[in-house]
């Protein structure tokens, strides 16, 4: 388990980010131990490996680092950093050119999936059943927090493309997720 | 029809994320990059603070800017003493004054200096703003 930051421990996200404003790295620093996990784990669940999903997580919090100065607090910390992180992936995946928004080949298992909860392992793996478009499309909506509009943008594809890809991905998730009429998630295992 | 109860079920389970074993690590290694990054940052803006102030001082120096100067003090000095002619008293106070800071190559060449260094400053600090 990650050890906080000595005194930084119980200071909240948005006075870490106000003294990283100030220049204080050793601020910044604790919101990366805080949320370099979930930022990494988006990554992955959009299709990177876990090397590149690392080195794409530390170029996104750099950046972040850079831009601190423009994040205005009206959402969490977290959820920017995943926005940028998710930028750049796209970014990198359509330069790479190796997979088309249309492609509908399904992924081989991506390697080194991490182990957590069951509803975790239930996702990455249903996560693997996609397309990489769908999965793409889907983890940018859902994980990253895009518009439908907002991830058509970034992927440079027709807004129906995207719409329609995130409702393939949907439903096949939906059918590897709670099969035969099983409840989802949380709630089979008695969480609220 | 979108099913909302399952977008926020998913929505849910793509929030819900594990710590890493070695989160640690990672966090050390981006402070690391940070760090070596603004090492780099602080080197190339001390060198350019430098060249600015080195290219400015050669500037004041090729254009006689401190001859200039020189010969704007006489003309001030002049046209002071012109208009002093006309209040006795004030004149004889300046004169004291004038006695104790006359301006000679020792001053101007403190002065460029000064203003070789308040260049560089100035361009030290537009770098670290940008």
């Amino acid at each position: 388990m990650a050890q906080p930051l000595a005194g930084l421990g119980s200071t909240h996200d948005l006075d870490l980010v106000g003294q990283s404003v100030r220049g204080d790295r050793q601020a910044f620093g604790e919101l990366v131990r805080r949320h370099g996990s979930a930022v990494r784990a988006l990554l992955r669940r959009m299709g990177a490996d876990p090397a590149l999903a690392d080195d794409l997580a530390q170029d996104a919090f750099l950046a972040a680092f850079e831009q601190i100065g423009d994040f205005r607090g009206d959402g969490p910390f977290q959820s920017w950093v995943k926005r940028i992180a998710a930028r750049l992936y796209v970014k990198r995946w359509r330069r790479e050119s190796r997979i088309s928004l249309g492609e509908d080949a399904t992924e081989t298992a991506v390697e080194g999936s991490f182990v957590g909860s069951d509803d975790r392992l239930d996702l990455d793996d249903a996560l693997k059943s996609l397309s990489p478009g769908e999965r793409v499309c889907v983890s940018l909506c859902y994980g990253a927090g895009f518009s439908h509009a907002e991830a058509a943008a970034a992927l440079n594809a027709p807004l129906g493309t995207v719409k329609s890809h995130v409702k393939r991905g949907l439903d096949k998730l939906k059918a590897r997720l709670a099969p035969a009429g099983r409840p989802l998630g949380r709630e089979a295992n008695g969480h609220a | 029809m979108p099913d909302r109860s399952f977008e926020a079920q998913l929505e849910r389970r793509f929030a819900d994320t594990p710590t890493f074993p070695d989160a640690d690590l990672f966090a050390s290694r981006v402070a690391v990059v940070l760090d070596r990054g603004w090492g780099v940052r602080r080197l190339l803006i001390g060198g350019l603070g430098l060249a600015g102030g080195l290219i400015g001082g050669i500037q004041i120096l090729r254009l006689d800017v401190l001859e200039h100067i020189g010969g704007l003090q006489t003309s001030a000095q002049s046209l002071i003493s012109t208009g002093l002619s006309h209040f006795p008293k004030v004149r004889a106070m300046a004169d004291v004054i004038q006695s104790g800071a006359s301006m000679d190559a020792e001053v101007l060449w403190m002065s460029g200096g000064l203003a070789i260094l308040a260049i560089g400053l100035l361009v030290t600090r537009t770098f670290r703003d940008i």
